[in-house]
């Protein structure tokens, strides 16, 4: 059963990223994009990553999407404009891809990927929290610095002098 | 292993660092300390260059052994501090940047600077990604500084989308490494590659980590982003990429090569034939850096060119990874700082008083401004690594590290081949700047800062043409 489901949301995951890529319009592709993003959540759901899931969930779909399709709608004649997907070389492009693809394929199969031992619990916050303080301390600390170079630049790039 | 609250003992430089971000910024929200802005950003680098200074010897794991204090990284450190140091100094006095958000553009390079230290120290697969993110975020903006530039927001852009798309292939390179491993420091990465490695999937992460990595150092095919982003960028800032970041990705590059995909006598893991990919792309890139350069009219593109050549000069010596080809790469860096900062100041210089912006644009400036174009063309010489300058000791230290493996012969006779073809176009400049006559023969001068850090900056030039040896026996002696 849980197979199933789980190549139930894969299909959608991937299906909706195709859209995404593909459509000629915008507001299309963020629509789709809304799908893909909620796929991944689900994806992680299957790995246990309930707490990871959870953020997904918020941060992308509730605030990077809900941007992206505010920024569309506010962006004058966006959404007749067709230039978001104009490709050329398509066949060139099409048979790079699927050689990349092929390529790439073969090697996940024949590599001993390392298997974990299979755990069950309950909730990974505990476990995140306890991590993000110790082992990984000065990474957390290091976005912290990355954060406020990057909202100290977002903030002046959009004031208007 | 190193408690966290232990490594603080040893993380003092970076810590004042980050303080004078903080005050940096606080000092920028109070009226009447505005102005002081620029001098806590100075006051901040020379007291992290201090207690750095203090710090020299240590040889330690910190932080759970995300980092690593060493006198290789102490070496990079410095480097990065005297760069910016040059860069933050001649901003303040540059036109170009006049009306722009000082502030803002003094924090930003301080937190670069962070995200370099980072860059020279990271032996964490984490650590490698988010130094490298730390750096490229801030320099996206500071590409994008000139508000009213469509040629400055162009460069912001190019540079956004090409660093996420490399990034993204890196970070999954790197996810691909933790598959195989389960952890993400280097030495369990190398021992999980060596016990359970499939060569196939190695080379593939390989690949995608040289796409984040490359992209730093401009590395043929990742190179496309340079010439626009250098070309439309603040100077300053050009000068500073063109530089500091380029170290930090030869620092990174050799610190993961060096202990992931190498044994401890630095062969390569499991005969895995890298050095072979790396030396096709060190002669991809200082061939096309150097081909395309003859083709260039913008001075600023011409160096961005330039810098790409150089880069693949200095990967030559990654091929051989031998302790003395990263001692040679170490002496090449530092020479490349100052002919480079140099170089680059003449030509903020010729920017603001001239106008100038091509090469036809630096006719006469041999007569209107003699101590500044001597000081060019020996700058222009020892990029095209001609005796007595220091870029020619450079060349030699790092050809006679290939030496030491028969199997790249072939990649020397392309770099001395290459090496003619940088004479040309680097000459256009002299021709420009003495054969060619002018009506204009009112005298420039910069202003004494800038003039200042240009002749600090060719001293060495000169000085390590002819007396290197104090300097590479320090470097050896460290390394």
């Amino acid at each position: 059963m849980s197979e199933i489901l789980f190549y139930a949301i894969a299909a959608i995951t991937i299906g909706s990223a195709f859209w995404v890529v593909t459509s000629k319009n915008l507001v299309y592709s963020a629509v789709w994009l809304f799908v893909t993003l909620f796929g991944v959540a689900g994806l992680f759901i299957f790995l246990y990553a309930d707490f990871i899931a959870a953020t997904q969930v918020l941060i992308y779909v509730g605030g990077v999407l809900v941007l992206i399709i505010f920024g569309v709608m506010l962006t004058s004649k966006i959404d007749t404009a067709k230039i978001s997907q104009s490709s050329k070389g398509k066949f060139i492009g099409a048979v790079l891809s699927l050689l990349i693809f092929g390529m790439m394929l073969t090697v996940i199969l024949t590599t001993n990927w390392k298997v974990g031992e299979l755990q069950s619990v309950d909730s990974t916050v505990n476990t995140i929290g306890n991590m993000i303080l110790n082992e990984y301390l000065l990474p957390f600390e290091a976005v912290s610095i990355l954060l406020l170079g990057a909202l100290i630049g977002s903030a002046m790039l959009s004031r208007k002098k | 292993m190193i408690s966290n609250l232990q490594s603080i003992n040893y993380y003092i430089p970076e810590l004042i660092l980050v303080g004078s971000i903080l005050l940096a910024i606080l000092f920028d929200l109070i009226p009447p300390l505005k102005k002081w802005n620029y001098y806590i950003a100075l006051i901040g680098i020379v007291a992290t260059g201090l207690f750095l200074s203090m710090s020299f010897g240590s040889d330690k794991s910190l932080f759970m052994g995300m980092i690593a204090i060493d006198s290789f990284s102490h070496y990079f450190k410095w480097l990065f501090l005297i760069s910016t140091f040059a860069v933050l100094l001649v901003s303040h006095y540059t036109k170009e940047l006049d009306g722009t958000h000082r502030a803002e553009y003094n924090t930003l390079l301080l937190i670069v600077l962070f995200g370099l230290f980072l860059m020279s120290s990271a032996t964490n697969l984490i650590m490698v990604y988010l130094s490298i993110e730390t750096v490229s975020i801030a320099s996206y903006i500071l590409a994008g500084m000139l508000k009213g530039n469509r040629a400055s927001n162009e460069a912001s852009l190019k540079y956004v989308i090409f660093g996420a798309f490399s990034s993204g292939l890196m970070l999954y390179g790197l996810s691909w490494l933790y598959g195989i491993s389960g952890t993400t420091s280097f030495e369990g990465v190398r021992q999980a590659l060596v016990s359970n490695g499939n060569p196939l999937t190695i080379y593939m992460s390989i690949l995608m980590m040289l796409a984040g990595i490359g992209y730093k150092l401009s590395m043929v095919p990742f190179h496309f982003w340079t010439p626009d982003v250098y070309e439309g960028a603040p100077t300053p800032i050009t000068a500073f990429l063109s530089v500091a970041p380029k170290a930090a990705g030869f620092a990174i590059l050799i610190r993961f090569f060096g202990s992931v995909f190498s044994n401890s006598d630095l062969t390569p893991i499991l005969g895995l034939e890298w050095p072979v990919l790396i030396a096709i792309l060190s002669a991809a890139t200082m061939t096309l850096g150097n081909f395309v350069a003859v083709y260039q009219n913008n001075v600023k593109r011409m160096l961005a060119y330039s810098s790409i050549a150089h880069a693949g000069y200095m990967l030559m010596a990654i091929t051989v990874l031998s302790n003395t080809a990263i001692i040679s790469v170490v002496f090449y860096l530092t020479i490349y700082l100052f002919m480079n900062l140099g170089a680059f100041f003449i030509a903020i210089f010729v920017e603001n008083k001239l106008k100038a912006k091509t090469i036809e644009e630096w006719k006469g400036l041999g007569f209107r401004s003699p101590l500044v174009a001597g000081a060019m063309v020996l700058l222009l010489m020892s990029l095209t690594g001609l005796p007595p300058t220091a870029g020619f000791i450079g060349k030699v230290y790092v050809f006679s590290a290939l030496i030491e493996n028969d199997q790249f012969y072939w990649l020397l006779v392309v770099a001395i081949l290459n090496s003619v073809v940088s004479l040309f176009y680097y000459f256009r400049i002299v021709k420009s700047m003495y054969l060619v006559g002018t009506d204009e023969t009112a005298k420039v001068t910069p202003h004494p800062v800038i003039l200042g850090c240009i002749l600090v900056l060719s001293f060495p030039v000169i000085l390590l043409g002819i007396y290197w040896s104090p300097l590479i026996t320090f470097i050896q002696s460290i390394l």
